[in-house]
């Protein structure tokens, strides 16, 4: 009955999706759009209940040929490291979807893309199958082109195009790879001649030794390895690789900004986990200071270039980058809290990337601009406005007790775990370690300093022509809120789920520490 | 866990949690269901607490209670032996001993806040935020190990942030909370390292308790016992201890991160006697003094010297100020880095005892100060004050006890005096053997105390002097001056009476601190002297304190100085070298001013380089590689265009240029073909003719 329901999880919002595209009247597609949404909720709620936290390995299997010639499955299944997720996707889709109430042009158009996008996202989380993984992962770009591309602000097109383009360049990365390990996998002697794309077999020690330093394909390991860094390092995305971003949340309208960050670029750090480390664990051991470098670099670079911001949905793009750089540097470092720090950090930036990017947009709706400097005295103007800010941006500043610190802390105490991995030299790890902690000083910086000259001071004049916050945007910022604060104080609802996969995940990657 | 640990525990977890339930309905129903009634609401929350913790205290003293630990597991760090970051409790003297004073204080404040805060528009919000920062303060003094501790110390950062900003209105405290929270995580970011490194040499060692001395074992056992650990503490610890201690700096407001603290008194005064007294500030002595198990010599030697400075430039400024608040501000730091010096230089005992008796003197002071600025139509500079004594003399009197606690005030050629002289006195012997110790420049870490001990009663009693003596400065102010509301001058003298009253041989707060230090000292897990060694030092610094009387000569130099105002002090600060140290000090000796131009700004500019070079050269490369990519294309389509279509419409036009030629030939006229047929036939005949001859 399970593995029926994790397909319909797939499908249900594409179906939803056709029959909006089909719905003439913009008011019952939303109805209809609301309500395919909350039923992927319920199906994902019933999932996690009977999901089995004491198992390694993917749940629901469902696993049908689909082209055999060259040994394509329709593979799907969950298991600890997609379960967090997708009921983060559903629980956030629906919010999105409630976000997205104003929107008048094309209202049936927009909800049926953002459906579709809601199929792509569960795909990618859902796959067992690297050629179904991939081409989920390029469902989910098309109706965001779209979404950006008409929905969007003044420069839409360049900015969808961009994202498009982007992601695509880093998609043929992964295809390529997924090419060459399909040749190489015949080669395992235990797998019998057989090329297969299954992730499960991929990750077994048979394949892995092929990539192994002084095993027969080392160097095409490396590569590999860095081809799909690269693939997934933009989706996260990853400084440099990032310039997408900020021009995407820019002209991306609100709900879409709210899902891009806080699901969409958790499929980079999943697809990580998933993929690149457990093929390639000698070669991300390799090269690991390099990877956790870029990690830090995003970390600070990105902190430091939303303080330079002067539009708030920019600095809060950026917050992304910066907030990201954890998940990559907690990956980097190889170790179990490294690993559950990033893998907290995606959830917790989920709750909050999204929580920040609504809060920005329910003031852009009214104002019209998103200058920071021509806000003040928010708080004044609007106290539980206020008060919810307050909230969510301190959340995303790592206060303890909200959903920003545990990934943070886990993440910096697993860097300084890494300096007990061999061959580790403490002081790069020290180094490292001590840079990522001084990110936390400019975190505080750009969000004081943003809050400062958004909320403090006197209201404006203007302020006074603002049609008041409804119900609709309160109940949304509060389920947030709530969230944010629910996971602060109980991270071990996530990490519950996530111990059996992760214990499996790090011995099979060979640090079980 | 006996029946009476378990009583304990559940009574100081109450007395923790309940600031908290009280924050929380006051947010919900402070505005429309409370409304006047939130301060009494609070309050009585608050005294509730207290009560617990007194109770606590009792039965933890009296029942002769070995300390204890409760943990719950929080955030579960996999591979690691314990397995969890906890949060929960760790009992000792010192707990039960902070928790009664913070809850006290707490209480006072929140009683003078009634009256203070009476009028304000966010009445019930500031009850809210005191409570929350209370139980996050109560939060470090139970915190059973680092994470505990950090978890709410940030917390303290939070609330801080909203009290100092409490009048957010304003771009003062705007800046100030700002201020205050920034620096505060740059703290933060070195208390980080320095739990990292511990994390990574001890594993989840380092997540027990460290003052119970477990940590201190675990070090030791992982570098073979403790002999060798104590002669040769290895580099790492020092580092680790220094990194925790960054904490304790951003939080007690040491040099260098101590600009926040003067800044933070843009906040509502009450915050100003909270924050500055029982709880924020006394949470980075806090740390180190819990802390101190692990701490190396060389760690020592670090914090001394931060101690050192901060004790002595502050005392300058606090000498220089005409703010009554700063002065105040000034002389808190000063007197953190008595703390400080205090725990580096090994006068654990009395540097905790400092912090108690200062907690109850400056808030007193503060509350004072905060009674005379409303009186004064919110006037807070000196230079308008005087001769307020009569107006307000309960305010006066509670404000000359405390000026003579914090001076030391004792009976010349004895031993009794108030509870200011036994703390401080205290660490300055505990600088001596310190000194001693170290020979030769170490003696600096006794001049400076010794020198502050004579600063200190000079700027109390000109600020004393300033505001309570002399004739009005200010007619306006002084005509309208009266005394403040009971609500306020009730805190005001029981703060008053205690600080008269912790003494040694009247309240227990030191018997407290000596127990926490044998149960140290017992697992061998300390550096300290014992409180014998501190009493041969205390007894080498009655000569250079002058028997008792430099509290007294230097009183009577500041109140005879500034008694008619600044007329005296103004000639003295024209004399050449002391207008320049005059100048200097005024400027804070330019830390502000070096911090905003050279590290804010600097900040600041390299946001703006990096979201440029992101803009113009990051994404430049981006939109560049489109550009070639659009520009080859069109270069392709040129060519497609031009040359391969090129080639194929100039294949078609060769042929069709041909056959326009051709056609010339073929105009379809039967003679024009028969003569051609004639004459190629006769030309090929000819031809074959000439070809078979040769």
């Amino acid at each position: 009955m399970y593995e029926t329901l994790l397909n319909w999880l797939i499908f249900i919002p594409a179906l939803g999706g056709l029959v909006c595209l089909f719905t003439p009247s913009g008011a019952k597609a939303k109805q209809i759009a609301l309500g395919t949404s909350i039923v992927s909720l319920i199906i994902t709620i019933m999932l996690a209940a009977a999901f089995q936290t004491d198992v390694s390995g993917p749940q629901f299997v469902t696993s049908v040929d689909w082209i055999t010639a060259i040994n394509v499955k329709y593979s799907i299944g969950v298991d600890g490291l997609s379960m967090p997720l997708i009921l983060l996707s559903s629980a956030l889709s629906v919010l999105v979807i409630a976000a997205a109430w104003n929107i008048d042009k094309q209202t049936n158009v927009f909800m049926a893309f953002y459906l579709f996008l809601m199929t792509g996202m569960f795909g990618v989380f859902l796959s067992l199958d690297l050629i179904l993984f991939y081409v989920f992962f390029e469902i989910s770009l098309l109706p965001m082109y779209f979404l950006i591309g008409i929905w969007g602000g003044p420069r839409k097109e360049y900015a969808a195009i961009k994202f498009f383009l982007y992601t695509l360049a880093g998609s043929i990365c992964l295809l390529i790879t997924m090419l060459g390990l399909y040749s190489i996998t015949s080669e395992a002697p235990a797998l019998g001649g057989q090329n297969t794309w299954d992730m499960m077999t991929l990750q077994s020690e048979v394949v892995q030794s092929l990539f192994a330093q002084g095993g027969p394909h080392w160097v095409f390991g490396c590569v590999a390895f860095w081809l799909t860094f690269i693939a997934f390092a933009i989706k996260i995305p990853v400084a440099p690789f990032h310039t997408w971003l900020p021009d995407a949340h820019v002209e991306a309208p609100t709900p879409i900004s709210m899902i891009l960050a806080g699901v969409l670029l958790k499929m980079g750090g999943y697809a990580l986990l998933r993929i690149t480390y457990p093929l390639f664990p000698e070669a991300a051991a390799y090269y690991w200071v390099c990877i956790a470098s870029i990690g830090v670099f995003g970390i600070i670079y990105g902190a430091l270039c939303a303080m330079g911001q002067t539009d708030w949905k920019k600095l809060v793009a950026y917050s992304s980058v910066s907030h990201m750089g954890y998940v990559t540097l907690g990956i980097a470092v190889l170790t179990r809290t490294g690993f559950d720090g990033a893998y907290f950090q995606m959830i917790g930036h989920g709750i909050t990337s999204a929580m920040m990017f609504f809060l920005v947009g329910v003031l852009y709706e009214r104002a019209h601009h998103r200058e920071i400097n021509r806000f003040g005295g928010m708080w004044l103007h609007w106290p539980k406005y206020g008060g919810w800010s307050m909230l969510g941006f301190f959340a995303g500043m790592g206060l303890p007790g909200l959903c920003g610190f545990v990934g943070e802390v886990m993440v910096l105490l697993g860097t300084f775990q890494a300096a007990e991995r061999a061959g580790v030299n403490p002081n790069t790890v020290y180094i490292l370690g001590s840079l990522a902690a001084f990110g936390v000083v400019l975190t505080a910086g750009y969000i004081l300093w943003m809050f400062q000259r958004i909320y403090m001071g006197k209201p404006r004049e203007e302020y006074a022509e603002y049609a008041p916050i409804n119900a609709r945007e309160y109940a949304i910022m509060i389920v947030l809120g709530v969230a944010a604060l629910v996971f602060g104080i109980v991270p071990a609802l996530v990490f519950n789920i996530t111990d059996a996969t992760f214990n499996s995940l790090m011995r099979s990657i060979g640090f079980a520490g | 866990m006996t029946q009476t640990q378990a009583t304990i525990r559940t009574l100081l977890v109450l007395s923790t949690v309940l600031p908290l339930a009280s924050a929380i309905v006051t947010l919900f129903f402070g505005k429309n269901t409370l409304k006047k009634n939130t301060g009494w609401f609070a309050v009585g929350v608050m005294a509730v607490s207290f009560v617990m913790s007194l109770i606590a205290a009792f039965q933890f003293v009296s029942g002769d209670v070995e300390p204890f630990t409760w943990l719950i597991p929080w955030i579960p760090v996999p591979g690691t032996d314990a397995g969890y970051l906890y949060l929960g409790l760790y009992c000792d003297h010192l707990t039960v001993g902070l928790m009664v004073m913070v809850t006290l204080i707490s209480t006072l404040v929140h009683l003078y806040s009634i009256g203070y805060m009476d009028g304000d528009k966010r009445y019930e919000r500031f009850f809210c935020y005191l409570s929350a920062f209370t139980f996050s303060m109560l939060g470090i003094v139970t915190a059973n190990g680092l994470m505990q501790l950090f978890v709410f110390w940030e917390l303290v950062g939070l609330t801080s942030y909203l009290l100092i900003g409490f009048w957010f209105e304003k771009k003062g405290p705007q800046q100030a909370c700002k201020k205050a929270f920034v620096m505060n995580r740059i703290g933060d970011t070195g208390f980080l390292i320095g739990f990292g490194i511990l994390f990574y040499q001890l594993g989840a060692k380092v997540l027990m308790p460290v003052a119970d001395g477990g940590m201190f074992d675990a070090i030791a056992m992982s570098l073979g016992g403790k002999e060798g650990i104590m002669e040769n503490p290895p580099m790492w610890l020092t580092m680790a201890g220094i990194g925790l201690f960054f904490g304790a700096i951003g939080k007690s407001a040491q040099f260098p991160l101590h600009t926040w603290l003067p800044d933070a008194m843009e906040g509502p005064t009450p915050v100003s006697s909270i924050v500055h007294s029982a709880t924020m500030v006394a949470a980075g002595v806090y740390l180190t003094a819990r802390i101190y198990p692990i701490l190396t010599p060389g760690a020592h030697l670090f914090i001394s010297i931060i101690g050192l400075i901060t004790l002595v430039m502050a005392a300058f400024m606090a000498m220089v100020m005409t703010d009554i608040k700063r002065v105040l501000a000034y002389s808190t730091l000063s007197q953190l880095g008595y703390m400080i010096l205090g725990v580096g230089t090994g006068a654990y005992i009395f540097a905790l005892f400092h912090l108690i008796t200062h907690a109850f003197f400056k808030c007193c002071l503060f509350q004072c100060s905060g009674s005379v600025i409303n009186a004064a139509h919110h006037e807070q500079d000196m230079t308008r004050y005087g001769g307020l004594a009569k107006k307000m003399p309960q305010t006066a009197l509670a404000y000359g006890i405390c000026t003579l606690a914090i001076a030391g005030a004792s009976i010349p050629f004895s031993t009794f005096g108030i509870s200011g002289f036994y703390s401080k006195d205290g660490i300055i012997g505990g600088t001596y053997n310190y000194a001693q110790a170290l020979g030769g420049w170490g003696w600096l870490f006794f001049i400076g105390p010794i020198l502050v001990a004579y600063i200190t009663p000079f700027y109390m009693a000109r600020s004393f002097a300033l505001t309570f003596m002399g004739k009005p400065r200010d007619k306006h102010i002084h005509d309208h001056a009266h005394e403040a509301p009971w609500t306020m001058t009730v805190p005001q003298l029981v703060l008053a009476v205690m600080a008269l009253i912790s003494v040694p041989w009247f309240l227990p707060w030191q018997d407290l601190i000596v127990a926490t230090q044998e149960k140290m000292v017992a697992m061998g897990t300390t550096w300290a002297p014992g409180i014998d060694e501190l009493e041969v030092g205390i007894h080498h610094i009655h000569g250079p304190l002058l028997y008792g009387f430099t509290w007294i000569l230097m009183l009577g130099l500041g109140i005879w100085m500034y008694k008619d105002g600044f007329g005296k002090a103004s000639r003295i600060v024209r004399l050449p070298v002391i207008k320049q140290l005059y100048t200097w000090t005024l400027n804070k000796f330019y830390f502000d001013a070096f911090y905003d131009i050279f590290i804010v700004e600097v900040v600041k500019v390299f946001a703006r380089i990096c979201s440029f070079f992101d803009q113009y050269v990051v994404d430049g490369l981006v939109n560049l590689v489109a550009y070639i990519m659009r520009g080859l294309s069109d270069l392709t389509r040129w060519f497609d265009n031009r040359i391969v279509d090129g080639l194929v419409n100039g294949a078609s036009d060769v042929v069709r240029a041909c056959g326009q030629t051709m056609r010339a030939a073929q105009p379809g006229r039967i003679r024009i073909y028969v003569l051609l047929l004639l004459v190629s036939s006769v030309v090929a005949t000819l031809l074959t003719l000439v070809v078979t001859m040769v």
